[in-house]
C-alpha cells in the first residue's frame, strides 16, 4: 500500500532543491528583494519611512522621458559596455585557447596565475594604475614627450578612451576563465579529424572550435557586459565629467541628491534595458549554436 | 578533607557565576551609546587615538563613530525614532539635504551647547543648519614650479594660459565645485544665484581635469597633473614641512567657506549627550588640537593657536569676514537642473 493509501500527503523535495535553496534564499534576499524596494520608490512620491503621506506616481519616469540626457547617459553606458565586451573577447579568446590547450603542467599554472594575478588587486588600485599610466604626466605621455615624439600630452584619460581601456583590462580575466572552461571541454580530435580530411588549422578553428566555444563567448560576454554597464568607480575615476553612465547618474542621485526615488527609476532603465538585451543576445547566440532551448 | 554540595550551594556558586559573565555586559548597557558620523584620514586618527577616547571617559559613555560615506542614505533609511546617528557630522549642503529631509534639527542654541557663545557669527548664520565647528578656506592651490602669472583673482583662474592645466570638480558630487559655479555668478553675473553667466564661465575654463574629491586634488597638484586647482587651504598647507613644490592663494575677492558642521538628530535618543559632545567639539583646547592637526580654522573665537598656524588660518574677525558662504539651501532647490546643464557643459 503506498503513501497516498495511507492518507497521508507528505511532499518530498527533491536533493538538488534542497542544494539549490540557499542560494535561491541568497539571491531572493540580496537582489529580489532590495530590487523591489527600489522599484516601489520609484513610483512613491518620497521616502514612506520618512514621511506618512507618500502616493503613487509617475513623475519619476516622466522626468526620464522629458530630458534627453538620460537617454544619451543609457546610450554612453551601453556602448561601454559594448566595446568593453568586444575588446575583452578579442584579447581573452587567444589567451584562452592557449590555457585550454597548454600541455605543461607548469606553463599552465603559470600562465593560470597570469590571469588571475590582476583580479587579487582591488577595482580601485588597478584604477589608480591606469591612472599613472595614462594621466599627462603619466608613463605613455612623459615617455613621449621625453623621447620628443609629441610637445602635448595625448588625452588619454578623463574620456571614453581611458575608461574603456580600464575597464577591458579589469574584465579580461572573466572572459578568459569564462572561455577556458568551455574551449578545454571540446574534444580536440575532432580538429585533427577535420585537418586530417585537408582542411587547414584557420579552416579547423573557425569551423569547428569556434562554434563550439559560442556557448563560452556567450557566458562570458553577458557576464563582461553586464560588470562593465554597472561600473561606478573606473568610469568615475577615468572619465572626468565627459563619460556619463547610469551607475554614475545613479550614484549622484542617492549620495550626493538624495533622491533614491528618481536613482530607483534610473535603476529599474538600467535592468529592463540590459535584460531586454540579454534576451536579444541570448537568441540570436542560441540560434547560432542551433540550440533554440539557451534563448 | 571532604565537600558537599546542597542546594543552597549550587544555587549561590550559580549567582556568583552569573554575575562574573555577565557583569560587562551589564555595564556596557548601563554606558550610554553616542553614534556619530565623522572624517576619516587624519582627523579620523586623532578623533580616534585622542579626542574621542578623552570625550568617553569624560562622560562616562561609549562612541561609535561611523566614517564611511555617504551618511544621509544610511540615516534616512533608518527608523526616523531610532536614527542611525545622533549626531552628523557633514558638510554645510547635506546639513541642509538632511533638514529636508527632517533628519536633523533646524536649529541648536547657546542653550543646549553652551560654548555657541563664543563661536563667530558665521559659525551659527541664517547660512547654517546645526553648528559650525571648524571651516576650511576653499581658493586655489597651485604648482610654484611652473613660473605661472601671480595669481591673485578668481579671474585669473581663467587664464588662457592655464588651459588642461585646470583641476576642478564633478559638479554634481561635490559642494566645492557647486560653491564654485555659484561664485562664477557673483564674479560675472548679478550674484551668486545668477547662474546662466556662470555657465558661460564654466565652458571658458575648459578643457578642466575633473576630479570627485578634494584627496583627488591634493594628488593631482602633488602630481603636477594640474597647475592650478580649486582646493580648500588646509588640502595644501597640510604638506607643510614636506618641501611639496604647491602653495595655496587667497584670491582677492574672498574664499568659499567649506564648513564643518554638526547637527543632531530629532529622534536621538540620548540627545543631552549629543549636545554635550558639540559643546565638547567646541572647546578650545579641542578645538586647538583638531585645528593644528589638519588645518582647519576653528569656530570658536577664543582658540590661541601656535603662531605657525595663526598665520594662516581664518581665526580674527578681519580674517573670517573674507569667508564667502553659499546659500545651500537655494542650490539644493535647484540641484537636479544645474546637475543636469553642467552635465551638458562638461561633456560637449
Amino acid at each position: 500500500m503506498g503513501e497516498a493509501g495511507k492518507g497521508t500527503t507528505a511532499v518530498r523535495m527533491s536533493p538538488v532543491a534542497w542544494l539549490i535553496a540557499p542560494a535561491g534564499l541568497f539571491f531572493l534576499v540580496f537582489f529580489v528583494l532590495p530590487f523591489g524596494v527600489m522599484a516601489l520608490l520609484s513610483v512613491l512620491t518620497g521616502n514612506p519611512m520618512q514621511r506618512p503621506n507618500v502616493s503613487f506616481t509617475t513623475r519619476h519616469y516622466e522626468r526620464m522621458a522629458d530630458d534627453s540626457l538620460y537617454f544619451e547617459s543609457l546610450a554612453s553606458t551601453l556602448k561601454i559596455g559594448a566595446i568593453t565586451t568586444l575588446a575583452t573577447l578579442i584579447l581573452g579568446y587567444p589567451i584562452a585557447h592557449w590555457l585550454a590547450r597548454i600541455r605543461s603542467r607548469a606553463g599552465h599554472a603559470l600562465l593560470l596565475m597570469a590571469v588571475i594575478a590582476p583580479m587579487l588587486t582591488g577595482i580601485v588600485v588597478r584604477t589608480f594604475a591606469w591612472m599613472t599610466i595614462l594621466a599627462d604626466k603619466g608613463v605613455i605621455n612623459s615617455t613621449l614627450q621625453g623621447l620628443g615624439l609629441t610637445s602635448a600630452p595625448l588625452p588619454l584619460m578623463y574620456n571614453e578612451f581611458g575608461t574603456t581601456v580600464a575597464l577591458v583590462h579589469i574584465y579580461v580575466p572573466f572572459m578568459v576563465l569564462t572561455l577556458a572552461g568551455v574551449i578545454g571541454g571540446i574534444d580536440e580530435r575532432l580538429e585533427e579529424a577535420v585537418m586530417s580530411l585537408g582542411a587547414s588549422p584557420l579552416r579547423a578553428f573557425l569551423e569547428v572550435t569556434l562554434p563550439l566555444s559560442l556557448p563560452g563567448i556567450m557566458a562570458g560576454s553577458l557576464l563582461v557586459f553586464a560588470l562593465a554597464i554597472s561600473a561606478y568607480v573606473t568610469p568615475y575615476l577615468m572619465g572626468g565629467q565627459q563619460v556619463l553612465t547610469l551607475p554614475m547618474l545613479i550614484y549622484q542621485q542617492v549620495a550626493a541628491t538624495f533622491n533614491t526615488a528618481f536613482a530607483g527609476a534610473l535603476g529599474v532603465l538600467l535592468l529592463v534595458v540590459s535584460i531586454v538585451l540579454v534576451i536579444a543576445y541570448n537568441r540570436v547566440l542560441g540560434r547560432l549554436t542551433r540550440r533554440e532551448d539557451l534563448a | 578533607m571532604t565537600s558537599t554540595f546542597t542546594r543552597r550551594t549550587v544555587l549561590q556558586s550559580a549567582a556568583i557565576g552569573a554575575a562574573a559573565i555577565g557583569a560587562p555586559w551589564v555595564a556596557k548597557a548601563q554606558a550610554a551609546t553616542l553614534k556619530i558620523t565623522t572624517w576619516g584620514g587624519k582627523w579620523g586618527d586623532i578623533m580616534k587615538s585622542e579626542v574621542l577616547p578623552a570625550f568617553e571617559k569624560e562622560m562616562k559613555c561609549k562612541v561609535e563613530a561611523d566614517q564611511a560615506f555617504p551618511y544621509i542614505p544610511k540615516l534616512a533609511a533608518s527608523p526616523p525614532k531610532d536614527p542611525l546617528y545622533d549626531v552628523l557630522h557633514s558638510n554645510s549642503n547635506e546639513q541642509w539635504s538632511a533638514l529636508e529631509q527632517g533628519l536633523v534639527m533646524d536649529k541648536i542654541t547657546a542653550k543646549e551647547v553652551p560654548n555657541i557663545k563664543d563661536v563667530y557669527p558665521y559659525a551659527v548664520s541664517e547660512k547654517i543648519v546645526g553648528v559650525t565647528i571648524f571651516t576650511s578656506a576653499v581658493g586655489l592651490g597651485f604648482r610654484t614650479d611652473r613660473n605661472l602669472t601671480p595669481i591673485k583673482s578668481w579671474k585669473d583662474f581663467a587664464d588662457p594660459k592655464l588651459s588642461g592645466q585646470r583641476g576642478g570638480y564633478q559638479i554634481p558630487v561635490n559642494s566645492l565645485g557647486q560653491a564654485h559655479l555659484m561664485l562664477l555668478g557673483q564674479l560675472y553675473g548679478k550674484g551668486m544665484t545668477d547662474l546662466d553667466p556662470a555657465y558661460k564661465a564654466l565652458e571658458q575654463l575648459k578643457p578642466m581635469k575633473l576630479v570627485d574629491f578634494t584627496g583627488q586634488m591634493e594628488k593631482l597638484l602633488l602630481q603636477g597633473e594640474v597647475a592650478v586647482g580649486i582646493i580648500h587651504d588646509s588640502g595644501v598647507y597640510r604638506y607643510d614641512g614636506q618641501n611639496q613644490p604647491i602653495d595655496f592663494v587667497a584670491p582677492s575677492e574672498g574664499v568659499l567657506s567649506l564648513e564643518q558642521v554638526l547637527n543632531v538628530t530629532p529622534g536621538s535618543k540620548v540627545k543631552e549627550l549629543a549636545f554635550a559632545y558639540i559643546d565638547y567639539m567646541l572647546r578650545p583646547d579641542v578645538q586647538k588640537k583638531l585645528a593644528e592637526a589638519v588645518w582647519y580654522s576653528p569656530a570658536n573665537k577664543n582658540v590661541k593657536l601656535d603662531p605657525k598656524y595663526d598665520a594662516k588660518l581664518y581665526n580674527t574677525p578681519e580674517k573670517v569676514a573674507q569667508l564667502i558662504q553659499v546659500d545651500w539651501k537655494w542650490f539644493n532647490a535647484h540641484k537636479d537642473e544645474v546637475d543636469a546643464r553642467v552635465a551638458r557643459i562638461m561633456r560637449g
